[in-house]
């Protein structure tokens, strides 16, 4: 079988000690790889109820079939476990090329139990690991320790480091990793997880291969699916403005979040935050994730004024919302250092943006003060008090330590109503795509199976008219703003979202390509025999009420698969909102789950999981 | 009075349509870049017989000229969208959202995508100005 290692990495930090496992070959077609895999190794062998910074909650970083292979959008990776920030599954994939090195080091993952006695860091080199002393590090940014590894560890291959910064040693609930400085698995709080290990970093050089098992057929394959995402428009859009191209696009579409999702479309704000001014102002070159053509990152640098940044990677569309239109702030600039502080500290930008959001608009209404704030005025429209108040979560200084348990948590000690101003899903703040202008995204929000998600599917991109793929029934044109026929759309685009995070495939590359295209990338990498359009969609549902039943078992319900008030309240007179009732009620028929919001007996048999039945009773 | 698309009197109702929009002088105030070519691809199954372009002199919020073009003339123009008839109607309609349809390959751009999109509203309006014009398809 080609795709796979065939080998994990197991590591117990308590007792130093380093072991190699796997799953069964019949699971790696079932659960594809990535969080799928990680899924089920959770579920099987992990106490769903330990407490997410406990040493009994592991922390597993996977690579899919496709990683590492040279098929366009093959860098992607995972890092899983019970989430710090939810309390439920988290999951959160990231691009650059520490997954790829760590497959072509013969690894399909490694899985972290237990909690090392001082700080230490991971040295993969091929089949040969070891655990290393990592005190000197402690204290370190991302960028400071990437450099300091990458430096210690040169010779032969470039190192690929993957590290977290003072925010993941500081248990900041929403702190990421960083792989390479440019590139972080961001969400649901996988970097303090990792800091609750005393874990600094994993360091990796791979010298071997990642050879598909149908390697005729791949050749040609790749040259016809490379062209396809160079010509594909999307594609162009990314690689000349970066995400942020989405900022004008989505400020036109009312996709845009503005002073904490209270107001209407504002192009002044677009005029200065999006994708063509970053190139133009900032751009230094651009640069891509391993085996990309479509090179959507960006290095940029502030050369001068107050928010003079070094050379390094640039904000993407969502941090130019969380720290741009979210609180009002049209300086680019200050968005800039924003994200590099951010990035440093390892810090997830959207909740990080969105929970100072937040914490704006509760001062704003005299919920908090300058005596909560250690005199810092979150006044709308100025970034400076923002870019304190990233330095003070980090190091869970003043107002910052309630703003670091995330913005449901800080709201609940705030108190004064203050959770009437709260976005966010199961704990996870949202990200920034209005559910308002594009009802399908609100049961995406609602039902995605780590909070508030906008990549475990291909809504994004289909309800905006970005793709489509008629061979799976998802057409070429929704209509945003209604509900009608949307959860049947969404099952769909999660039953494609999904196994393309499990096999590690940027979701991008994905918008430029077929459902076909896709199955053709899994079945010539792995050599799946009759793999298909329909066994790819039913892996996706697979995997999705895998994760649904582990949220079951931690006691996810009904009443949690829901939008927030604000969410809920029309932005003006003629706009209108989701209709959750409908969309659930819906949804909940066609994925095949109970009244109370768990996977039914018989939609768990039907989809080859009858032996996890047990578990959810 | 329903004016056949294309033709030259229905981009004069265009011309009329789009300097009269308050929303496209507003959004189209700053545009500077130069004119824009809409290019309806040959279908003679419907009589188009060769590619036709539109060509609309835009400049700071109003189109100072409004022109049928050839081929050769329209790709002179920095910004062209090309597309068959079936979609332009499509976009005439309201069906299309222009950008939409340039992200799905429905319609083609040659020409500086960042601009495109930084006057997407302006696109967006100019398009609300075609969906003023009584318009009567050829192929109906």
């Amino acid at each position: 079988m080609g795709g796979y290692k065939n080998r994990i990495l197991e590591i117990d930090l308590s007792a130093s000690r380093i072991e190699v496992t796997d799953v069964a070959d019949e699971d790696k077609r079932r659960f594809i790889g990535g969080s799928g895999i990680a899924a089920k190794l959770f579920l099987d062998r992990f106490d769903l109820r330990a407490d997410p910074l406990s040493p009994d909650n592991p922390l597993i970083i996977m690579c899919g079939p496709l990683t590492g292979t040279a098929l366009p959008g093959t860098s992607r990776f995972v890092a899983c476990g019970k989430s710090p920030l939810t309390g439920i599954w988290g999951e959160s994939a990231c691009g650059g090329n520490f997954g790829a090195e760590l497959k072509m080091a013969g690894w399909d993952g490694v899985i972290f139990k237990g909690v090392s006695e001082k700080p230490c860091y991971l040295l993969i080199e091929d089949s040969h690991s070891q655990l290393l002393d990592a005190s000197d590090l402690w204290g370190k940014d991302i960028y400071q320790v990437t450099d300091i590894l990458k430096a210690r560890h040169k010779g032969g291959r470039h190192a690929k480091v993957f590290a977290i910064g003072r925010a993941g040693e500081n248990l900041v609930r929403f702190a990421g990793i960083g792989n390479d400085k440019g590139h972080f698995s961001g969400r649901t709080g996988m970097g303090a997880l990792m800091g609750s290990k005393r874990l600094k970093a994993i360091v990796v050089r791979g010298r071997g291969t990642c050879e598909p098992a149908l390697a005729d057929e791949y050749k040609g394959l790749r040259q016809v699916l490379i062209k396809k995402v160079n010509e594909a428009v999307p594609a162009q859009a990314l690689r000349q403005m970066g995400t942020d191209a989405g900022m004008d696009l989505g400020m036109m579409t009312q996709d845009v979040p503005i002073k904490n999702w209270t107001f209407p479309p504002d192009f002044d704000l677009s005029a200065n935050l999006g994708g063509p001014v970053l190139a133009e102002r900032y751009l230094k070159r651009v640069h891509s994730c391993y085996a990309c053509p479509i090179a959507c990152k960006r290095v940029i640098c502030v050369e001068d004024g107050p928010y003079r940044t070094e050379e390094g990677p640039g904000p993407e569309y969502e941090t130019c919302c969380t720290f741009g239109t979210m609180i009002l702030n049209k300086d680019l600039a200050g968005v800039i250092k924003a994200n590099e502080l951010c990035n440093r500290a390892g810090l997830d930008t959207i909740s990080c943006g969105s929970v100072i959001a937040f914490a704006y608009e509760c001062f704003e209404r005299g919920i908090i003060s300058k005596q909560d704030t250690d005199g810092l005025e979150l006044r709308w429209g100025e970034i400076d008090p923002a870019l304190k108040l990233i330095e003070m979560i980090t190091t869970r200084k003043g107002i910052g330590a309630i703003l670091a348990e995330g913005s449901r948590e800080a709201a609940k000690i705030f108190g004064k109503g203050a959770k009437e101003f709260l976005v966010e899903v199961k704990g996870l703040e949202a990200p920034m795509h209005d559910p308002r202008g594009f009802h399908g995204m609100g049961l995406a929000y609602a039902v995605s199976t780590r909070g508030a998600c906008h990549l475990q599917h291909m809504t994004l991109y289909i309800e905006q008219g970005m793709s489509a793929y008629p061979e799976v029934g998802l057409k070429s044109s929704y209509k945003g703003p209604l509900s009608d026929g949307k959860a049947q759309m969404y099952l769909i685009s999660e039953n494609l979202g999904v196994p393309c995070n499990s096999a590690c495939l940027c979701i991008f590359v994905l918008g430029c390509l077929s459902a076909t295209d896709f199955v053709d990338m899994l079945r010539v990498t792995t050599g799946f025999n009759h793999f298909d359009v329909r066994e790819l969609l039913e892996s996706g549902e697979r995997i999705n009420l895998l994760k649904r039943t582990i949220n079951a078992i931690m006691g996810i319900r009904r009443e949690h698969d829901r939008l927030p008030k604000r969410l809920l309240t029309s932005l003006s007179h003629e706009g209108c909102i989701p209709d959750m009732d409908l969309m659930l009620k819906e949804y909940y028929e066609l994925r095949g789950l109970d009244e109370m919001g768990r996977p039914k007996r018989g939609t768990l048999e039907a989809a080859g999981l009858k032996d996890i039945i047990s578990r959810i009773d | 009075m329903a004016y056949k698309f294309p033709s030259e009197e229905w981009i004069k109702e265009y011309q009329k349509a789009i300097n009269t929009s308050d929303a496209y002088k507003q959004s189209g105030s700053t545009w500077t870049a130069g004119p824009v070519c809409l290019v309806v691809t040959a279908n003679p199954s419907i009589g188009i017989e060769k590619d036709v372009g539109i060509w609309l002199g835009l400049h700071k919020g109003v189109c100072e000229a409004i022109k049928i073009v050839s081929l050769e003339e329209a790709q002179k123009a920095p910004f062209v969208i090309s597309g068959d008839y079936s979609r332009w109607k499509q976009v005439v309609l309201g069906e299309l959202d222009p950008v939409q349809g340039m992200m799905q390959g429905k319609l083609k751009l040659k020409g500086d995508l960042p601009t495109i999109v930084r006057y997407v509203k302006a696109s967006q309006d100019l398009v609300q100005c075609a969906s003023k014009v009584d318009t009567q398809f050829i192929d109906e």
